[in-house]
């Protein structure tokens, strides 16, 4: 869909954490051991660097929509501001900030979470996919709330796209009641339910037909 | 929120060393504690992300011999699991009814279980009792979410889960390691009133950390909640029962309801009425009259009296006849 503008193109370039921490001054100790690893030193040193304390900035590397992205980020950081402030995938919203309005709904490792209460440290090594690299065509999701006016003010739309998405992935079969259910987790102050629900059960029409 | 400190170790030997440091928290699925950080109720200096503990994770065991349920155990797993919905339909319903995907995605059964209260008063920062200048905040104020038992008291949140709620009904136990080593307590051991501000409800203590519940065989079991709004909320009022049959007599009967004490609140009231009698809608409904007796409500929250009575009435008849006579066939 949108092509995605790394901010740094330095910083890119599938380094892991584990490869950052041992060429960092953090890693030190653990460094040492490289030398002599077999497979159980492997196993204990994974252990040990898993329990490293991270503080003040560190560089984390997420895969987003397929892509391997890095930045510098603060443990505190959350998956919702990095996303949109560090790495510009901006199609998460921030609205509540609490877990609460579904606008920043992201799936991470085929899972919808709301992004604004999950850390971005925590998030490495997982799969992150935002509606920016969702089909739009014909039968998509996007496409269906399209056609079928899901939106007002739009505001909540991304989130609603994704958790349709990510509910009728799991379940192509879902009833109305279901879709119901299956969507509650995102608010839409305009009200606009009646579009969105019109334009979930048309793309699950469409799933089915597809 | 306040800067932290991060580690996520996937061992929980390494997790107990790093929630050893002071103010040390520990993070799973962030749902309850990275809200509260973000509005400084709660600010830890180091978060430890328990989530990569791979011990802590999944559902073994089955019915007859009961199930254990791993801490970082995503209320999503309890959701989708056939063998939980068959054997603790009271579990399978309180958990299917928390929060929204999303949050079901995200949270454990650790976390909700020591999720904090949602008192307005304490989230907005006046503590856990809400006392200003010696006077509650809350018994003047607005409360109507507040409880209606153990109300001669200062300590009148809610208890926020009702996970435990539905655990306690089925006569779970946890397990809890610490510095000191594992102990074993039942769920309702995990909550107590706080006697004065600065005292916590939960009794895990800093530095400890939940690994495990288990769930016994359990007899008919079932939960019924009031809401406010069907979509992602916090019931009103809840109640999880257990009914051990001998025929067609109650032999042993557990009662425990949400939203109405600062503890789950479990009724023996209701309990005594049960034992010993045969099930009816009738005896329910006696039942949930008992649950109600010794209840004294706030100045806004009446209401959950009888609502309450409803609900002890209908966990009871969904436990035992599985549907209600307000549920579709």
């Amino acid at each position: 869909m949108t092509e995605q503008r790394p901010r740094d193109p330095g910083g890119l370039g599938g380094q892991s954490r584990r490869d950052f921490l041992r060429g960092s001054g953090v890693a030190a100790a653990t460094a040492v051991l490289t030398g002599q690893a077999t497979g159980v030193l492997d196993e204990a040193q994974a252990a040990e660097e898993s329990a490293k304390v991270l503080s003040g900035t560190v560089e984390i590397t997420l895969k987003v929509n397929g892509q391997e992205r890095s930045c510098e980020v603060e443990p505190r950081s959350t998956l919702l501001d990095t996303l949109r402030n560090r790495l510009d995938v901006t199609g998460p919203k921030r609205v509540c900030d609490r877990g609460s309005c579904g606008a920043c709904s992201t799936i991470v490792d085929g899972e919808l979470v709301y992004s604004c209460t999950t850390l971005a440290v925590s998030c490495q090594g997982k799969t992150i996919e935002t509606l920016e690299s969702f089909e739009t065509g014909e039968g998509s999701v996007p496409h269906a709330f399209h056609q079928n006016d899901g939106l007002m003010c739009g505001y909540c739309t991304p989130g609603f796209v994704t958790a349709c998405k990510a509910y009728l992935d799991k379940h192509p079969n879902a009833t109305e009641e279901e879709i119901r259910k299956g969507i509650d987790g995102n608010i839409c102050r305009c009200g606009t339910y009646v579009g969105v629900l019109a334009a979930a059960k048309a793309a699950a029409q469409a799933k089915k037909g597809a | 929120m306040k800067a932290f400190e991060y580690a996520a170790p996937t061992t929980v030997d390494a997790a107990l060393k790093l929630l050893g440091g002071p103010n040390a928290a520990a993070l799973a699925g962030g749902t309850d504690l990275l809200g509260r950080a973000k509005d400084y109720v709660t600010s830890p200096d180091r978060m430890v992300y328990v989530k990569e503990i791979k011990e802590l994770d999944g559902i073994t065991g089955d019915a007859k011999s009961g199930m254990t349920l791993g801490a970082a155990t995503s209320l999503s797993e309890i959701v989708h699991h056939a063998g939980i919905r068959e054997a603790y339909p009271a579990l399978w319903q309180a958990t299917s009814e928390i929060g929204s995907i999303q949050i079901r995605n995200m949270s454990t059964v650790g976390g909700n279980l020591l999720q904090r209260p949602r008192c307005w008063y304490f989230r907005a920062g006046f503590g856990l009792l809400g006392m200003k200048d010696g006077e509650s905040l809350v018994r003047a104020g607005d409360n109507r979410y507040h409880a209606i038992f153990h109300t001669d008291g200062n300590a009148l949140f809610v208890s926020p889960s009702s996970l435990a709620v539905a655990l306690i009904a089925l006569d779970a136990s946890a397990k809890v390691r610490g510095p000191k080593g594992e102990r074993t307590v039942k769920v309702e051991e995990l909550y107590r009133v706080p006697k004065h501000e600065g005292e916590s409800e939960l009794t895990v203590e800093p530095g400890e950390l939940l690994t495990q519940v288990t769930i016994p065989a359990a007899g008919k079991n079932g939960a019924y909640e009031a809401r406010q709004k069907q979509a992602q909320d916090w019931p009103l009022v809840m109640s999880a029962v257990n009914l051990t049959m001998e025929g067609e007599t109650i032999s042993k009967a557990r009662v425990v309801i949400y939203g109405v004490a600062p503890i789950p609140w479990r009724s023996e009231a209701a309990e005594r009425v049960l034992v010993g009698k045969k099930f009816s809608p009738e005896v329910a409904a006696e039942a949930g009259t008992a649950a109600v007796e010794a209840a004294r409500p706030l100045s806004m929250n009446a209401y959950k009296v009888p609502m309450t009575r409803a609900v002890v009435k209908r966990a009871l008849i969904r436990a035992v006849q599985g549907k209600g006579y307000w549920e579709e066939a």
